[in-house]
């Protein structure tokens, strides 16, 4: 097949874009002004809410480390429902993907199918179900794994889908020629293509799933979470931020791990030395004897090179991991199954939702969901805008500055929001406040993140040229830096927005306002109708707002 | 598959009134009307757009005709059940322009995938083929002169290379047809004519029926017995290669528009490419 190459043509600037991207930028400052009066935000209550913060950290210092051994025990219960998760997660990805990507999906009913599922999975935020499955699986690690791993799937499943979407198809083609048939071509030419992305995917999801899993304890789904929540409800705020070291700890450490090794997938190559020295020259003398030993004597086992243990022995590590696991939180592999209808029983009686309970407290809930968002987007990239120039090591003379300023947010960034939140709320008392700041400074630190990078890779020639006219150093940010920098500023705004809107659907669970705080109550009277509305509702205001987000890529690009 | 015990009568391909219009609109074959008997050696020229890729793949079926039939070693191609030309594409090797092999994996589990049609279930990785089969993906690699290269990665090859790879992927499915469709349009001249004289050797060997398309004619007459010419989906052409002279090819080369006529000149440039083709084929 003859692919006819059309090359975009270049748009021409629409007037309508301009226009267009006027309405929303109206729209966002308006939607911000009224969140700001919905939730009865002043500058009083906001600067009210940082010295509580600042009475919080005083409480909270030195932390007590009296209940290490339940941490600890706590943590790595938190890291294996992670890891359980994940693969979980990758197991029900793998065949989706293939089901649902364009190019290997058998027909368009099983297309739409594996699409809604992905999009489903997604829109449905991990505390959530999480809460839900405890109603059947009662107190404890399994509700946790199983909401980890059905949420996934919405990102897994949507970027294995992609990465079978993108693979090429003349081999395919080629080995179909030679009478494979389908499925069989399809395991012997797609698959190794997509294998390096599925890991590094599995990977990097196994990163967010373990900033989850540490949450899901507030709502009994096990993990350190429960941990940070009993000592916070004791009012034992040393011994909370001992758990809450522990576990910031330990995902810096994986995040660390996991970044290296899917840098490394990627490049393609393990064993690929970063610089050559005595050792990986002869590693690789070694290797090369290897292969002309083994073809010379026709061997019909590929040689053990160096990378093929490297990778042999991963996958080791990898199943001892699982294993170990799967042993410890003593998951009932067999009869996993017959839980599952349990599982499926209780989401049933989710149906029919029953949405006059709940009433008019639904639209109250969505409204503060919406304004939660908002300001915490607006208020974080205000704050962001300094601490990112701060943090810019081209822009920032000082190296005090610039480094003190990134080990902050690095360590902000270090924690999941959500506990975060926790924290907030317990400094100053339930209410969209707390939940709103938390979001907030998450916003702030990522945001600061991206435009310290963004300002230390904008080129430095338009600096020099606005420098040689005799500009302060004030005046050449805001003519020659800034407007190299703004169109990622946008679209990066836009994601953030996403990801507050989500993230304020659940806070009400953990007592930060918005609707979260509906569906708590609904649980906990066992109003399992309302809880189904209340899903309903976060799905469909997360739907809106993917849609929405693309809408407005759409426009811009 | 019905053998052809009735001899030379019975072709072992026919297409008979054969056209091809594709959804968009576009004609590709009108009306082909060819046979071809077992053991030739056929190459098929004709402009870029000729039709002559669409051509081949209605052999094994990867296109099915809008009019006409197509019959391969007695199976009506344009009827088949999935299972039937499952079994069709077993026997019939293809070789491709750019070569289609999977970049990550070795140049042995490329051969390999050959073996697929003679398997059950999936196949990842050069473990799951069994023993005998790793030996035979071997030995064709070393008819290919790549066995030395076995376990390195396809994708480290060089284009010439990585042809001869695809070749030895196709001789594990022990064809008895061959279509090549450019085989050498990405290659440079010296790689395009070791990849046309392997074709050449491993067919005589294995009295393989072989239909090559060539964009450059010198090289068409140098290899094959038989040269059929395509424009704009039909044959214009359709005669032995010897003697064959600028002027009958004239035809097939010229643009509907009359604009360009591009002026092949082939008798003597590829003399080495010619001779070599006689004296393999007169063994
Ligand atoms: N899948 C397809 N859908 C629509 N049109 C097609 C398709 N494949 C081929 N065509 C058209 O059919 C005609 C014949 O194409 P074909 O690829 O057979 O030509 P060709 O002789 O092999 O040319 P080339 O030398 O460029 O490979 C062309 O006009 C081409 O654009
Ligand atoms: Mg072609």
């Amino acid at each position: 097949m003859r692919g006819v190459s059309r090359s975009k043509m270049p748009k021409p600037p629409r007037r309508w874009q301009t226009f267009a991207l006027l309405i929303i930028f109206v729209s966002y400052v308006a939607a911000t002004v009224w969140s700001w009066t919905f939730i009865d935000m002043t500058l009083t209550t906001l600067f009210g809410g940082f010295s509580d913060l600042w009475n919080l950290i005083t409480y909270m210092l030195p932390p007590n480390f009296d209940n290490l051994p339940t941490v600890i025990e706590a943590t790595i219960e938190t890291v294996w429902m992670a890891l359980i998760g994940t693969f979980v997660s990758v197991l029900l990805s793998v065949p989706l993907a293939f089901l649902a990507a364009r190019n290997t999906t058998p027909n368009s009913v099983v297309f739409a199918i594996g699409r809604a599922i992905i999009t489903l999975a997604r829109a449905i935020p991990t505390l959530v179900l999480a809460a839900v499955f405890t109603l059947a699986l009662g107190i404890g690690p399994l509700a946790g794994i199983l909401a980890l791993a059905l949420h996934s799937i919405g990102m897994i499943g949507k970027l294995f889908t992609e990465a079978v979407e993108n693979s090429e198809e003349y081999s395919r083609e080629a080995v179909l020629s030679t009478g494979g048939g389908k499925w069989k071509t399809v395991v012997a030419t797609i698959v190794p293509q997509v294998t390096p992305a599925f890991i590094g995917t599995a990977l990097y999801r196994l990163d967010i799933n373990l900033r989850e899993s540490a949450v899901l304890g507030f709502v009994g789904a096990g993990g350190v979470g429960f941990v940070i929540q009993t000592e916070l409800r004791g009012l034992d705020y040393q011994r909370a931020i001992s758990a809450v070291s522990v576990i910031f700890v330990v995902i810096t450490i994986i995040e660390i791990v996991s970044t290296r090794l899917r840098a490394s997938i990627i490049g393609d190559s393990l064993a690929k030395p970063g610089r050559v020295t005595e050792r990986s020259k002869k590693r690789e003398a070694k290797d090369q004897r290897m292969i002309i030993d083994a073809v010379t004597t026709r061997q019909l086992t590929p040689p053990m090179t160096y990378e093929r243990k490297l990778r042999a022995m991963m996958g080791i590590t990898f199943l001892v991991l699982l294993v170990t696991a799967i042993i410890t939180i003593e998951m009932p592999v067999i009869s996993s199954f017959g839980l599952l209808d349990d599982v499926w029983r209780s989401i049933l009686r989710l149906f029919p939702p029953d949405f006059e309970t709940a009433g008019a407290d639904l639209w109250r809930g969505i409204a503060e969901t919406l304004a939660i968002g908002f300001i915490a987007t607006t208020l974080g990239l205000l704050i962001s805008l300094p601490l990112g120039i701060l943090s810019a090591r081209n822009i920032m003379a000082k190296k005090f500055v610039y480094s003190t300023t990134r080990l902050f947010m690095l360590g902000l960034r270090g924690l999941p929001e959500l506990v975060v939140a926790v924290l907030f709320v317990s400094a100053m008392g339930l209410g969209p406040v707390p939940g709103t700041l938390a979001l907030t400074v998450g916003t702030a630190t990522f945001m600061a993140k991206l435009i310290g990078d963004a300002l230390e890779e904008v080129s430095s020639a338009p600096r020099e040229a606005v420098f040689a006219t005799g500009a302060s150093g004030i005046q050449e940010f805001f003519s020659a830096v800034l407007p190299q920098a703004l169109p990622n500023l946008v679209s990066q705004t836009l994601y953030m927005l996403d990801v507050n809107l989500r993230s304020s659907t659940v806070l009400g669970i953990i007592g930060g306002g918005g609707i979260g705080f509906l569906l708590l109550s609904a649980l906990r009277v066992l109003e399992e109708q309302t809880v189904g509305a209340i899903i309903i509702v976060i799905f469909v205001i997360v739907y809106a707002i993917e849609l929405l987000g693309s809408f407005v890529r759409w426009i811009v690009e | 598959m019905a053998s052809s015990n009735s001899g030379e009568r019975v072709p072992l391909i026919r297409l008979a009134g054969v056209s091809k219009r594709f959804p968009n609109g576009t004609l590709a074959l009108d009306n082909v009307n060819l046979d071809v008997q077992r053991g030739e050696l056929l190459s098929l020229i004709g402009l870029s757009g000729s039709g002559k890729s669409t051509l081949l793949r209605h052999l094994n079926g990867l296109h099915q005709p809008t009019a006409g039939e197509v019959f391969v070693e007695g199976l009506n191609v344009s009827k088949a059940k999935t299972s039937e030309l499952r079994e069709l594409r077993r026997n019939i090797g293809f070789v491709f322009q750019l070569f289609g092999l999977v970049g990550r994996a070795t140049c042995l589990e490329n051969v390999l995938t050959g073996a697929l049609g003679r398997l059950r279930g999936p196949r990842y990785g050069i473990w799951s083929y069994p023993k005998q089969m790793r030996r035979e993906a071997f030995e064709h690699l070393d008819r290919v002169g790549l066995a030395s290269q076995a376990y390195q990665r396809a994708d480290t090859l060089s284009g010439g290379q990585m042809q001869r790879v695809a070749i030895a992927r196709s001789l594990m499915q022990r064809p008895k047809i061959m279509l090549a469709d450019e085989p050498v349009a990405s290659l440079d001249p010296e790689s395009s004519a070791q990849v046309l004289e392997l074709l050449l050797r491993v067919a005589t060997e294995e009295n393989m029926t072989v239909i090559v398309t060539l964009h450059q004619v010198e090289l068409a007459v140098g290899w094959a017995k038989r040269i059929v010419g395509l424009r704009d989906g039909q044959v214009v052409l359709d005669r032995g290669a010897t003697g064959l002279t600028q002027h009958d090819v004239m035809d097939v080369y010229r643009r509907v528009d009359h604009e360009s006529t591009p002026k092949p000149s082939f008798a003597a440039e590829n003399a080495n490419l010619t001779q070599l083709a006689q004296t393999q084929l007169q063994k």
